[in-house]
């Protein structure tokens, strides 16, 4: 077969792209409405092994210059071919279809964009039969398990709409057991240091149900990375064994994060703000903080620039959660770990919720359970403690009995010892009770360098007073 | 593929005219006939398409706070590359021109992280121009450029330098960053703008002083100014123009053309 191909196929064409002007015809991409990719597990007898099929135009029928609805679907089977490995195949047909000399394929699912060269078209790749022959040598050189494979190529717009909305249902549906996937399900967690330029002993764990903080990479990205550059910044976690389930906590990414944080930290708890929360870069989303008035949780983004509930803008907060330092009471956290069922699962979820600022709340309305939507207040209901006390109460916040309880019995206190008794947190105050890192103190600070070059021409510290 | 492109760098102090020169550069090579070009704009205070006769076009930077905006309202499928959605993104708007492409990076990082993106912005450049003969791209003013390491593998580094003192001092300054943070360029070479012909001989001095590799000069050309003030490309500039001419010279030079 290989002899007959008109063109090269080989990795080297990896990442080629094909300008305007030497491009013969172009195939799906932005100039056109519906074009998809598509790959379908089949029984067996639905499969006639090595079959390309071509529905409307070839590629030598299509006008040169011309951008043309496009639909590729790729039918495999075999004994280990199952539904959940349609998405894992279907990634192949961007990698397996850069092989080919003068066909660039740029992206996936119903986003694809190619192009033939006039290049290639003249050296005989004018027909689509040799692209489904190149593909299906591939995906059985590659993907042993494949024991048929048919390939059918769509060019007739008509026919071309139609995989296409058939296409988007699958992908929706993919999307759903995606989102569905828990981190009981899968052997490999995944850990990132692309931030360790920042912050050199932060170290990422990355597991189905709780993204990267900075939100940019969740589980798939990671393992799409990790494959890619296997050297890289993200690298396979063995999930190992759950040592706690409710807190999140496994050996495996224990071990990775003593050894990726050059030591500073040895144990996470991924689902909990306590004990030994994730530590966080610099980069992340938005900040989780404990508001020990209430015992609850407040949550601010980025973009919100004002004070928070506790006084504290997300500014000051960033400077104590980040650099790789576990510490608790604050997080930093990724958007969409708001829409995870392990969201603060060990400190009670979002129960636990009682203050998100408005521009935050706006992004993450979704992922409120329903029935805290009128009992967690913003900046607008609350700028301060007293008025988010109010509020929960009146709103009649999971939280609010135990804060009713808190304030009978400090004020009982009170009464007991009026000369004692401060003035009960007054609005804007805070971070009481909170163990914040030590500046300086006792426990002394901790330096890591790494790959540091340092000069300094004077350097002087003193103690102060 | 074009795996040995050469990557080319326009960079200096603010002012002193680098998209003009870089665009000078640009129709030595496209005049020449000089294999694919692909530009980078990547100077947020200047606008090359406007000095090419482009209109302006979306930037990576809006594309890339888009797709952390997604990716934070969770619009974004799970399972879905963010680095082909991305890579998409830049491509479509990529000025595919007949002689060149051109992509505009737009004014930098907005809030939050930008380090993932910013990873995968660099694969991305890195496979695009990948497939092409050269890669000339404007820098932004100043010398941040070089400490983001976002000419890491740049071969020619054109400093553009005017009569002002300043524009010495930035050249040396890039020159000795590049050494800091471990750039090497394969050339590093220093070009006069607007510079009148009476001056040449200093600025070449003062440019060999600081030890600097001298190209020539690009002089005052009154063609200049009318093209930009009636909206016309640089690209059409006739040959008989001084800076066309100069530039020519100083492409030859460089071992571009």
């Amino acid at each position: 077969m290989s002899e007959s191909m008109p063109v090269e196929i080989s990795p080297v064409y990896e990442g080629e792209r094909i300008r305007k002007q030497d491009m013969y015809v172009e195939l799906g991409g932005p100039n056109v409405e519906h074009k998809c990719e598509l790959v379908l597990a089949k029984p067996m007898e639905e499969v006639e092994d090595g079959k390309i099929s071509i529905v409307g135009p070839d590629l030598n029928e299509l006008k040169e210059g011309s951008s043309n609805p496009y639909a590729v679907v790729v039918e495999v089977a075999g004994k280990m071919v199952e539904k959940d490995l349609e998405s894992v195949i279907e990634r192949r047909i961007h990698d397996f279809s850069n092989y080919i000399e003068g066909y660039m394929h740029l992206n996936q699912r119903y986003d694809i964009w190619c192009r033939i060269s006039k290049k290639a078209f003249n050296k005989g790749l004018n027909s689509f039969k040799w692209i489904g022959m190149a593909l299906a040598k591939l995906y059985k050189a590659e993907m042993p398990f494949i024991e048929k494979i048919q390939i059918t190529f769509y060019t007739d717009p008509e026919k071309v709409k139609e995989i296409y909305e058939q296409a988007l249902k699958i992908y929706e549906a993919r999307d759903a057991r995606a989102r569905g996937l828990r981190d009981e399900d899968v052997d490999t967690f995944y850990s990132c240091v692309l931030c360790q330029s920042f912050a050199p002993q932060h170290v990422c764990i990355i597991t189905p149900q709780r993204v990267s903080l900075c939100g940019a990479i969740n589980w798939f990205d990671a393992r799409a990375a990790a494959k890619v550059d296997p050297k890289g910044p993200i690298i396979p976690v063995a999930k190992g064994e759950c040592i706690d389930p409710i807190r999140g906590e496994y050996t495996g990414a224990n071990e990775i994060v003593e050894k990726r944080s050059l030591g500073a930290n040895k144990r996470f708890w991924l689902y909990s703000c306590f004990g030994y929360p994730h530590t966080s870069c610099g980069c992340f989303d938005t900040i989780l903080f404990y508001i020990p008035e209430v015992d609850g949780f407040g949550c601010v983004d980025r973009g919100f620039k004002g004070p928070t509930v506790n006084g504290l803008p997300f500014s000051t907060m960033a400077t104590q959660v980040g650099g790789g330092i576990q510490t608790e009471g604050f997080l930093g956290i990724g958007m969409e770990y708001y829409r995870s069922a392990k969201f603060m699962q060990a400190d009670g979820g979002w129960n636990r919720v009682v203050w998100i600022a408005s521009t935050l709340r706006a992004r993450i309305e979704d992922a409120i359970p329903p029935h805290l939507k009128d009992k967690i207040a913003t900046e607008k209901e609350a700028p301060d403690i007293e008025s988010l006390k109010k509020f929960m109460i009146e709103r009649g916040h999971p939280l609010a009995k135990k804060l009713l309880e808190m304030e009978a019995a400090a004020k009982a206190e009170e009464e007991k010892a009026p000369a004692e008794a401060a003035p009960a947190a007054a609005p804007g105050v805070t971070i009481s009770g909170l163990p914040l890192p030590a500046a300086g103190g006792a426990g002394g600070i901790r330096i890591t360098l790494k790959g540091a070059k340092i000069r300094i021409n004077q350097l002087i510290i003193k103690k102060e007073g | 593929m074009n795996s040995e492109g050469v990557v080319v760098s326009v960079s200096g102090k603010g002012g002193v005219g680098k998209s003009t020169v870089a665009a000078l550069i640009l129709k030595a090579l496209v005049d020449s006939g000089r294999g694919s070009i692909l530009v980078v704009d990547a100077d947020p205070d200047s606008n090359l398409a406007d000095l090419l006769g482009l209109e302006t076009s979306r930037t990576v930077a809006e594309i890339a706070a888009k797709l952390k905006d997604d990716i934070a309202a969770g619009r974004f499928p799970p399972e879905f590359s963010k680095r082909d959605y991305f890579e998409t993104r830049i491509f479509e708007i990529l000025h595919e021109e007949e002689k060149f492409d051109l992509l505009v990076m737009g004014r930098g990082e907005g809030e939050g992280c930008y380090c993932a993106v910013n990873d995968l912005l660099t694969s991305i450049l890195d496979t695009l121009s990948k497939n092409y003969s050269i890669t000339l791209m404007d820098m932004e003013a100043g010398l941040e450029h070089l400490s983001r390491r976002t000419d890491r593998d740049v071969d020619i580094m054109v400093i553009v330098v005017d009569r002002s003192r300043l524009s010495y001092l930035t050249a040396r300054r890039i020159r000795d960053l590049a050494k800091e943070v471990h750039i090497d360029f394969k050339r590093i070479v220093t070009v006069g703008n607007r510079v009148e012909p009476e001056f040449e001989e200093v600025v070449k001095k003062r440019v060999e002083e600081i030890g600097l590799e001298y190209a020539g000069l690009i002089p005052v050309d009154p063609n200049i100014a009318s093209y930009d003030m009636e909206g016309r490309s640089l690209l059409e500039l006739p040959e008989s123009s001084p800076a066309v001419k100069a530039a020519k010279e100083i492409t030859r030079r460089i071992g571009l053309t």
